[in-house]
């Protein structure tokens, strides 16, 4: 045996090649060298359109990490599948196509005018336009709406959409289904009616404000009954819209050309501009970002903003290509009630005031791509809300806690010393781990011993949706998001606190908020149909939830999202979260 | 991918030859452990390893008072704008990734906690689950083996088809679906500690073929040498074979293996962590550590790099001390 | 001969059944005691009791765990059809099962992400095969020089990188920095040079790590066979150097690195997780750790069951191998 002569220098050396080579690497950022061109400028799609352009042609280039829930319309719950949707599916009424806020407001798609209202609101009726055709030529007719919304009922094969129209056309749930309906034509459910192929009438148990909000998600989009697949719909629509589907494998990959059937002049909304629409699915986000940034592709399908690194790079280099809109999200803890010690609104206070909401904005991303600091419990986007109603004194000194406040809502509920709680918070959303970590060091500053618990993010439904597991796990903290279905009280606030939304399963209302005087409100709310008399209801709505202090609000969301230089027409829609409105969007070349 | 488990044809041989060497030896009235010692001595790459594996062990056990006196606190926030930018993309405010005398490795994107305290505190996890977790296997893998190589028959062919049935499962895989479905209270231990526990003993429980199927092959080896016979022959009961004939005999390989299974599981644990199957925060681990600096490295280069030299410096070193436990255990000097 | 093959394939299947059994039962069983219903993760936002019943009809969960075993079974062989009484779906043989996150059967997944982990385990395997064995053989004859020191030191600190560590800092490098190799996966079909492009660096860093071993091993195994009595003899006989090497040493050297070679490379057919991670490789790997993520236990199960699959085939083909190279081993 002989004896080994080190060879630590050689190791030294080596470790040094490696450590300068990364550094040579961060010190330049990456791939500067590719800016191409800067764009229209930052925010130039925010509530205008950049880059207006009628050109069509070309492939737009959609990437993403994240594939649709179901690409079903009736199935789909995800904001950019809506979005997206408008691609293949058509609707009676739809939002209108133009920049930030005037987004919100409802144009009618395949109907010739928005409803004709009787009988005190329980009467919707439209009239369909002409030349109205599905991917083969055939004419969509009032019965293939009808047989499209009545897959809603359908839960038991087409689970995981939204299920309002069901609930406010047949709260009983009388109606079983299309799959197990007697009627011929499979058309049985008594609340629509079709008189000829172009009327559709709706017949309301009780009248809802908001039915025609209802009425543009992609869920009453048309389906004809011979394409009905069934489950494996969402896998190849047939498509009523622009754009038919030529290709889609799972988590990978899509492809949409023109439907050469749909004719402009029968859709007021749709621009239909590029000649091909493809999508490719990655699973590393930040490869992503690069490859936007690169210019390989266009843009983010899912929207959810450019991750840390990117956001770095691309701010310094690239502001002109950037658009920060806010999404209408709110991102917040919750304090289920039957939770010791949050039964008592004092403890519940002294989390709202011991958390520092700066530190939990910075951990969102900071007020770029964070949001802005929140006070309350209604998105700005949302008719009714007012941030400045900051009942916590959530804006004071910047967003500090309020160390002194706490301490003395920690005397009155019992435990001047702190207690012990849970923060539960899903394992696959590192941001929002993020803000359960810094929840967790502010209030170990005034004694509350909080412990992270990371459930799977795919069972959320089952976990935190579960009230007897909530309380049996001791998960005094969730922390969670939640953004409009539509952009009103109803579609934002409803399921978060109104008791009727109290699930063994599924429950959204985390915090048991079981208030008379907070449904009430609700109800005098969708009984009202003048829009302005709804919102100021939902104001008093929300300060009666914020008295109950089950909620501690982070921020009001904005995201900082990427547009390529390629991009036509671009403007971000505060109907769809503050995404880029998809069908307006055209390439140069 | 970690690094699987390989080297055990020479582990193999370094026992056989232990065994066979070891009358030899007697006679220059050395025990086969204090020649092996020497050899160990005389590897200067194994005593810069073992060095490190000492000093290491030093770093876990008084990290406390390490951070204490050069560091903050590992789960205390520095997220003011003296250390983040929180308006761009929360990247640390100063050059090197915000290396300066107050934070010696600089700080953690986002919410400003001091990396150095964070890789001191990273030492504890590492090790702790790696050498418990190499113990488990170690202590599964010799019983079942020896129980396996000296019965023999039925239960051996259950004991062995059972290894070769672990062995043919997808490990990381497989770890990883179950850690991601155990429940957050589990054996009395709540937090962390769970995900440590859970950790330990399924990393363990995937080494133990490994280790397993050395030991029953020594032990069918050892079985038919005379020794044993003759121990039997003079009525020795299976328990005193077992323990007094057989298992010394195994101290060898077995060492050999636990040594060179350390650095695996260390890079086992940081790839779960890394895969976010690791233990919860606040608790610091050098994976997750560096999965959340594989989306940052860009903006915060020193977080990616202090996190990654441990792991490598820590696997190296236990690597090369595991070598030169081999070579030390192994007389005929392949060297 | 034949009997010995009919043994190995009767184990090989019995293997499998019993990985089937555990992983099922881990997915089932466990979820159960936590007390979480997995019907609840196929609903959405706003769940329906009556949706969560018909999944859980549909999927059979509320069937004891042994019945589930059989119906899988039952459909690796010959189909089987899931249905909720109003839908029902086909999934034919095989039938690996059928992911209802997204409403599509389980093989043709797997059979689609197959040829992205074989590409990227083969390429690895034949770089790190030769890289690893020649580094080995050399070390080994000129063992004791500083050559044989440095490339052995090199070899352990290539074992001690993280691959997630190393593919960052190579696609930063590499890709992004120079621009010499794509970052993106490209079908083979599609563009050859491109798909090359994209695998150079996943092949270089997995690789190494291997590389490093099999060299380790093969100057172990070499340097103890060229002390066995046969070499000796075949030098005394006046045998040329390159052909003791080449011809007599090399084949019993080949015996061990074979045997690791086959349970190296089944592995990676679902092992290569965090290369395929860390390079946004669409693979195996990669669905299965998705899968994880979504708890969509028909993937996993597909993933786990092909892998553990390719692991006892592999072994089975390195023994029987064994007789063809090492004419000391005969099969019983």
């Amino acid at each position: 045996m002989t004896t080994h002569r080190t060879s630590k220098r050689r190791l030294a050396a080596g470790s040094a090649v490696v450590v300068a080579a990364l550094l040579t690497t961060a010190g330049c950022g990456g791939g500067d060298k590719k800016s191409e061109g800067s764009g229209p400028g930052f925010n130039a799609a925010q509530n205008k359109i950049a880059n207006p352009s009628d050109k069509k042609g070309g492939t737009l280039k959609f990437i993403g990490t994240q594939d649709a829930d179901s690409w079903d319309p009736q199935r789909g719950y995800y904001g950019f599948v809506w979005d997206y949707a408008r691609y293949y599916t058509r609707q009676l009424i739809t939002y209108k196509p133009a920049p930030g806020a005037q987004s919100k407001e409802l144009v009618p798609d395949m109907a010739t005018d928005k409803a004709k209202i009787s009988e005190g609101g329980k009467r919707y009726e439209y009239t369909l336009r002409p030349d109205l055709t599905w991917q083969d030529g055939k004419p969509i007719t009032s019965k293939d709406i009808k047989y499209g919304i009545e897959r809603i009922w359908a839960q038991d094969v087409l689970s995981g959409g939204p299920i309002y129209l069901k609930d406010t056309l047949d709260p009983k749930g009388e109606y079983k289904g299309p799959y197990k309906d007697k009627h011929p034509e499979k058309l049985g459910l008594k609340a629509i009616e079709t008189p000829d192929d172009k009327t559709i009438v709706f017949k309301l148990p009780k009248p809802n404000g908001d039915f025609e909000q209802m009425l543009a998600m992609p869920a009453a989009s048309p389906v004809r009954q011979d394409k009905d697949t069934g489950s494996r719909y969402g896998q190849k629509p047939f498509s009523s819209g622009p754009y038919q589907w030529v290709s889609y494998e799972p988590k990978k990959s899509m492809v949409l050309t023109r439907n050469p059937h749909w004719k402009k002049s029968s859709d007021p909304v749709r621009k239909a501009l590029p000649d091909k629409v493809t999508l490719t699915l990655i699973t590393n986000s930040d490869e992503m970002d690069k490859r936007l940034i690169k210019g390989d592709y266009d843009i983010d399908l899912n929207a959810t903003g450019i991750g840390q690194a990117g956001r770095v790079e691309a701010l310094r280099k690239h502001k002109g290509n950037l658009d920060n809109p806010m999404t209408g999200f709110i991102r917040y803890a919750v304090f289920p009630q039957t939770v010791k010690p949050f039964d008592k609104i004092e403890c519940r206070k002294a989390v709202i005031y011991g958390a520092d909401k700066q530190s939990l904005q910075t951990a969102r991303g900071g007020p770029q791509a964070g949001g802005d600091i929140a006070t309350n419990m209604l998105p700005p986007v949302v008719k009714g809300a007012d941030p400045k109603y900051d009942p916590y004194g959530a804006l004071e000194n910047g967003g500090a806690p309020n160390t002194a406040k706490a301490k003395e809502a920690l005397k009155k509920c019992g435990h001047p010393n702190g207690f012990k709680t849970t923060i539960a918070v899903r394992n696959n959303k590192p941001v929002e781990v993020a803000t359960a970590e810094s929840l967790q060091a502010s209030l170990k500053k005034i004694g509350i011993q909080a412990e992270i618990e990371q459930y799977d993010g795919s069972m959320t439904a089952g976990i935190i949706g579960n009230p007897a597991y909530v309380k049996k796990h001791n998960f005094g903290i969730i922390i969670m998001g939640w953004g409009p279905d539509f952009p009103t009280g109803q579609g934002f606030s409803q399921p978060l606190v109104h008791s009727k939304y109290i699930l063994d399963n599924g429950n959204n209302n985390y915090s048991m908020l079981n208030d008379p005087k907070i449904d009430a409100k609700f109800t005098q709310a969708q009984s009202e149909l003048d829009e302005d008399k709804a919102a100021k209801i939902y104001t008093e709505m929300n300060k009666l939830v914020s008295e109950h202090a089950v909620y501690l609000p982070f921020v009001f969301e904005k995201n900082v999202i990427w547009r390529s230089s390629r991009l036509t027409n671009v403007y971000t829609a505060d109907s769809f979260n503050g995404r880029y409105d998809y069908q307006a969007l055209g390439v140069v070349k | 991918m970690t690094a699987p488990l390989h080297d055990t044809s020479a582990a193999e041989t370094a026992a056989v030859d232990v065994a066979a060497n070891a009358p030899a030896k007697e006679i220059a009235g050395r025990s086969p452990a204090q020649i092996a010692w020497v050899r160990l001595k005389r590897d200067k790459l194994a005593f810069v390893g073992g060095s490190i594996v000492l000093f290491l062990i030093l770093v876990a056990i008084f990290a406390p008072l390490i951070v204490s006196w050069f560091g903050h606190p590992p789960n205390e926030f520095h997220d003011g704008p003296e250390t983040i930018d929180a308006f761009g993309g929360g990247q640390p405010v100063g050059d090197w990734g915000g290396m300066s005398k107050d934070f010696l490795f600089g700080v953690e994107p986002t919410n400003g906690r001091d990396t150095f305290s964070r890789v001191v505190y990273g030492t504890r996890i590492s090790l702790i689950v790696a050498f418990l977790s190499a113990i488990f296997a170690v202590l599964l893998g010799t019983v079942f083996g020896i129980i396996a190589g000296y019965f023999g028959g039925v239960v051996d062919t259950i004991i062995s088809r059972t290894m070769d049935l672990l062995l043919a499962f997808p490990q990381l895989l497989f770890i990883l679906a179950l850690v991601s479905v155990v429940p957050s209270e589990l054996w009395g231990l709540s937090g962390s500690g769970v995900r440590m526990g859970v950790l330990i003993v399924v990393i363990g429980f995937f080494g133990w073929p490994y280790v397993g199927r050395i030991v029953r092959g020594q032990t069918l080896s050892l079985r038919e040498r005379e020794y044993v016979e003759a121990a039997q022959s003079l009525g020795a009961g299976r328990r005193y074979i077992l323990f007094r004939e057989l298992l010394p005999n195994l101290v060898a390989p077995i060492t050999v293996y636990m040594t060179l299974m350390i650095p695996t599981n260390i890079l086992t644990e940081a790839a779960l962590s890394f895969l976010g199957a690791g233990v919860k925060p606040p608790t610091a681990s050098w994976g997750q550590m560096l999965s959340t600096a594989v989306r940052t490295y860009e903006i915060a280069p020193m977080f990616l790099i202090f996190p990654g030299l441990a792991i490598f410096v820590t696997v190296l070193a236990f690597n090369l001390l595991g070598d030169g436990v081999r070579d030390a255990l192994d007389p005929k000097g392949n060297r | 001969m034949l009997a010995y093959l009919i043994r190995r394939l009767f184990a090989v299947v019995l293997t499998l059944m019993v990985v089937i059994l555990v992983t099922f039962g881990i997915f089932f069983i466990i979820p159960k005691w936590t007390g979480v219903d997995p019907a609840t993760m196929y609903v959405g936002k706003q769940s329906d009791a009556q949706a969560i019943e018909a999944i859980r009809q549909k999927l059979g969960l509320d069937d004891p765990i042994v019945v589930q075993f059989w119906d899988f079974l039952r459909g690796l062989f010959m189909g089987r059809d899931y249905t909720s009484g109003a839908d029902t779906v086909h999934c034919s043989a095989p039938c690996f099962g059928y992911s209802f996150r997204n409403e599509q059967p389980i093989w043709p997944v797997l059979t689609d992400r197959l040829p992205v982990t074989l590409g990227l385990a083969g390429g690895a395997a034949l770089l790190w095969v030769i890289g690893g064995v020649v580094t080995g053989i050399v070390s080994a004859l000129k063992r004791g020089t500083i050559w044989d020191r440095t490339v052995m030191t090199v070899a352990l600190a290539g074992v001690s990188l993280p691959i997630y560590f190393t593919g960052v800092v190579s696609l930063a490098i590499f890709s992004y920095q120079l621009d010499w190799v794509s970052n993106e996966y490209t079908e083979f079909g599609t563009d050859p040079a491109l798909w090359f492009s994209g695998m150079i660096l996943p092949w270089v860093t997995l690789a190494f790590l291997y590389a490093a071993m099999y060299a380790r091993l093969t100057r172990a195994t070499m340097l103890e066979v060229l002390g066995e009595d046969y070499i000796r003899t075949a030098r005394a006989k006046g045998l040329r150097e390159p052909v003791v090497i080449g011809k007599h040493a090399m084949r019993s050297t080949m015996t061990p690195v074979l045997t690791i070679l086959g349970m190296d490379l089944g592995a990676l057919v679902g092992g290569a997780i965090l290369t395929e991670t860390t390079f946004s490789l669409p693979g195996l790997g990669q669905a299965a750790v998705a899968a994880i993520g979504e708890r969509d236990l028909p993937v996993i199960l597909g993933v786990t069951l092909l892998t553990a699959g390719a692991v006892v085939v592999a072994n089975l083909i390195v023994d029987l191998l064994y007789a063809v190279i090492d004419p000391r081993v005969r099969l019983s």
